[in-house]
């Protein structure tokens, strides 16, 4: 059974959401062979102080979706096939450069895996904190060191004043990561999307990274796009959980449902692989054995309150490129055989577009919640 | 920082020793020593001619006749910024004025006995308290005293040479075995022969027996007359008829002054002369031409690794590799005999660095009162200079070029590019500001290669297009195995090279923080 119906009622007044992803789709030239696709077709919403957890692993489209949102896919090879992103009432996608550079930065920042790499090992971290806020706001040097200062302190690094003539290589990784946050952060953006930001840092370090990141946004109201492949890291800090497969959106879930009651086999399968205290297992599960299984396809009734087309979509079977045999249902041919399905309230899965799915679209998923526990 | 420098400096003078120690063997290694280039040549040299004397005399002047560590030693004596005893004075034009050298004793003392060394009792003109004529005439008196002790030097060394080859008569016709000990070439050495008695030459049934009597006695004749002459230079030398050279540290024994150089034993000029006559040139050539490869090398290697496989970027690599695959012999050839022969363009004049007549130019170009252009002395030599600039620069731009890009292109996909693109840096300050910035420690090691290049200057251009530059001297140099040009030279380069890479390290410094020295 579903547990959504119990949560549902604690989201106070809905929210506009800041970001909306719609059915985007991202393909790059491969010379020779065809196109790949890295995205195909991926919704997704960031509410106002929401964090979205954005799960998968490697290669399935997390960091490309992220980086088109600020425009940084290389095009070419990039190219973006379809869709739309939805920013501040704009369609990003469809913004010049001059209009992105105000956007990149300003309103969106972002901040990246490596903190060793990330910043220019040749400018001090002052001149590098200051280069984003001299670019997006009105203020003079003097101005702008203050607020790199203060931005400095937010992030806890001690002794900001000192540490603003210091170069990259006199920092730990750790501060190195505040340093990326904080010059994300000082021009005030209400999107960050943070690009595993803590999954070259060391396991404590990891902690104190996601509670500072916890804490600006709640201080701020920012939304942030968490991009990660551990679970714990989506199980300490998400709201929403989006898991991405093969450059699709395979389910979308608040974070308790989705740890509760995950539907889709591969959401199934990574829980699965992970390694409890409690149980003793003489080895992990993996995630093939999960998605080979056909048992594992099947999806309880979809319905629960507002859900009028429930009863219209048919027997809703979960997507996979390359299911068992006889779980595939019948698809119309030449069409995309993936759609992401309203299968509750709350929740989305993508599924097989049957012809019943086909004639009964889903909207967009869109969370406007936030977890209470924090 | 500077204890850094002092010690990168301190490691330079062990490395230069090293250098020129090379360089000094190799030269006294080549067929024929380092006096080769002395050789007196023509004919059949007969060991008692003439030649033999001359020969003698410039292996005693240029001292030669020592061993080559021995030699080495006193060059670098003269190189040294540190001198040992007496300082050496300096002529108003900047010539260098040594003591008279010591002159060595007749040889065979036991068999001809030398007569005592000459007490010279002279009191030469002394200029007191800088009277203008006086000062002349204790120049005028120098200078005849100088050339006075030269000349009976000459004689004298000359007259030893006799006596050797006298000797090697005489043991000759002694015959074996005494002729096993002469020299190879002929020629004998006197103290081999220390057990050969000589009676009185009335009654020696040698027949060169009163030769080499008369021999050792006109040898005896000139040295008293050398010393004598060369006590009375030196005694005017004391007077100093010139100012000192250089700074005393300790009075007498230690003074510090400039390296000198030394004489170019081949065209008998200081070689500091010979360089700052060849040094303008090349330097006035490098200095066009180094900013014009770099100008046009570096924006095009940007260029071409920020639109990376468009056409700009093939096509500046393929006019560059193609320019760099000419060799420079063949383009400058053929730069003469299309650009400059005068049955063809006559563009540009074949050789040389001005026409003739241009000291008499005005350094500008005008047009006088009846219309007619007038060059000038600028507009001429850059017309000059304008083909072996040409020749010189275009092999330089693939090299750079490249370099550039490649370490552009290396640092395009650096994580921190992507970051400040992130903070929405535009496209040009993301190039210029974050990925040229550090793509600069690569052209600092090219950069600095600038330094020595522009002293040794390039002996295939400066060959080709007859220019004197510092290429044609080290050339010339080599031809005529002039051991002073080629030392000196390989001083200057390899100082300038050395400070080159101090450079090259402190710059690395400047444009790396993460490059200390501390």
């Amino acid at each position: 059974m579903l547990s959504t119906a119990t949560n549902a009622a604690a989201t106070p007044a809905r929210t506009t959401p800041i970001l909306s992803v719609q059915d985007l789709a991202v393909s790059f030239d491969n010379g020779s062979g065809p196109r790949v696709q890295a995205v195909a077709g991926v919704s997704m919403t960031v509410h106002p102080n929401q964090t979205l957890a954005v799960v998968g692993e490697s290669g399935c489209g997390k960091s490309v979706t992220a980086m088109s949102t600020m425009q940084l896919i290389p095009r070419p090879p990039g190219r973006f096939d379809r869709g739309k992103i939805m920013f501040e009432g704009r369609n990003v996608l469809a913004l010049s450069e001059g209009e992105m550079l105000s956007i990149r930065g300003g309103k969106i920042a972002m901040i990246f895996q490596e903190p060793m790499t990330s910043l220019n090992p040749v400018y001090t971290i002052g001149d590098q904190i200051m280069e984003a806020i001299l670019l997006h706001q009105q203020v003079g040097t003097e101005q702008a060191w203050s607020i790199a200062i203060q931005a400095m302190k937010d992030v806890g690094i001690p002794r900001p004043e000192e540490r603003m003539k210091a170069y990259p290589h006199q920092f730990s990784g750790g501060m190195r990561q505040r340093v990326m946050i904080a010059m994300a952060l000082a021009c005030q953006p209400t999107l960050l999307l943070a690009d595993e930001p803590t999954t070259a840092l060391d396991v404590t370090i990891q902690a104190q990274i996601l509670e500072l990141l916890r804490e600006l946004q709640r201080s701020r109201g920012m939304g942030i796009m968490l991009i990660t492949h551990n679970l714990g890291v989506v199980a300490e800090n998400a709201d929403v959980v989006c898991v991405m497969y093969a450059g699709r959106v395979v389910e979308y879930a608040r974070v308790f449902e989705l740890f509760d009651n995950p539907l889709h086999p591969y959401t199934r399968g990574l829980f699965n692989s992970i390694p409890l205290l409690t149980t003793r297992k003489h080895r992990l599960t993996t995630v093939e054995e999960v998605v080979k299984d056909a048992q594992q396809f099947t999806l309880p009734p979809p319905g629960g309150a507002g859900l009028d087309v429930a009863a219209s979509l048919g027997k809703l079977v979960p997507w996979w490129p390359d299911p068992p045999a006889g779980v595939k249902p019948a698809t119309q041919s030449g069409e995309d055989e993936y759609a992401l399905v309203q299968v509750a309230p709350t929740r989305w899965v993508g599924c097989f577009r049957t012809p019943e799915v086909a004639a009964h679209p889903s909207p967009s998923p869109d969370l406007d919640y936030r977890r209470e526990d924090a | 920082m500077v204890n850094y420098l002092i010690r990168r400096l301190c490691l330079m003078v062990p490395t230069v020793l090293g250098i020129t120690f090379m360089v000094f063997m190799l030269l006294a290694l080549a067929p024929g020593g380092i006096g080769a280039g002395l050789a007196v040549s023509g004919g059949q040299m007969s060991d008692t001619s003439k030649a033999a004397q001359m020969q003698a005399y410039l292996e005693d002047r240029y001292g030669l006749n020592d061993p080559v560590v021995v030699q080495y030693l006193r060059w670098l004596g003269r190189i040294s910024p540190v001198k040992f005893g007496e300082r050496d004075l300096r002529t108003p034009i900047g010539d260098r004025v040594s003591a008279p050298r010591e002159i060595v004793e007749p040889p065979m003392g036991w068999a001809f006995p030398v007569p005592p060394k000459p007490e010279v009792v002279f009191t030469p003109i002394v200029a007191a308290s800088g009277g203008a004529d006086q000062a002349s005439e204790q120049i005028v008196e120098f200078k005849k005293l100088q050339r006075e002790a030269e000349g009976a030097r000459r004689a004298y060394i000359g007259s030893v040479r006799f006596f050797k080859d006298t000797l090697a008569d005489y043991v000759r016709e002694k015959g074996a075995p005494w002729t096993s000990r002469l020299e190879p070439k002929g020629g004998a050495e006197p103290d081999k022969f220390r057990d050969l008695e000589f009676g009185d030459p009335a009654k020696d049934a040698n027949p060169k027996a009163a030769a080499l009597k008369e021999a050792a006695a006109d040898m005896h004749l000139k040295w008293a007359k050398a010393e004598e002459t060369r006590q009375r230079a030196l005694i005017a030398f004391r007077a100093k008829p010139y100012p000192e050279s250089g700074i005393p540290i300790i009075p007498g024994v230690v003074s510090l002054d400039t390296p000198d150089l030394g004489v170019a034993f081949s065209k008998n000029r200081p070689v500091w002369d010979l360089i700052a006559t060849a040094l303008p040139v090349t330097l006035l050539i490098n200095a066009i031409a180094f900013p014009i490869s770099y100008l046009v090398a570096i924006p095009t290697g940007i260029l071409a690794s920020v639109r990376r496989g468009g056409w700009f970027d093939v096509g500046s690599g393929l006019a560059f590799l193609s320019l760099y695959s000419i060799p420079t012999v063949l383009a400058g050839v053929f730069a003469i005999g299309f650009l400059a022969n005068k049955q063809y363009l006559g563009l540009f004049p074949v050789s040389g660095l001005h026409a003739s007549g241009a000291e008499s130019y005005t350094f500008l170009p005008y047009f006088d009162d009846a219309g007619t252009w007038h060059e000038g002395w600028l507009v001429d030599t850059l017309w000059h200079i304008a083909l072996p600039i040409l020749c010189l620069v275009y092999t330089s731009f693939a090299v750079l070029s490249k370099q550039t890009r490649a370490a552009m292109l290396e640092n395009f996909n650096a994580d921190y590019v992507r970051t400040a693109k992130a903070k929405g840096v535009s496209r040009k300050d993301v190039v210029m500001r974050h990925v040229f910035r550090n793509s600069l420690l690569p052209l600092i090691t090219m950069f600095v290669g600038i330094f020595p290049a522009m002293l040794a200057g390039s002996v295939v251009i400066e060959r080709i297009f007859t220019i004197p530059g510092m290429g044609s001297l080290i050339l010339e140099a080599i031809d005529l195995r002039d051991r002073e040009i080629i030392l000196a030279n390989t001083f200057m380069i390899a100082c300038v090279n050395l400070l080159a890479l101090l450079l090259a390290d402190i710059l690395y410094a400047v444009a790396d923080p993460r490059v200390s020295y501390e």
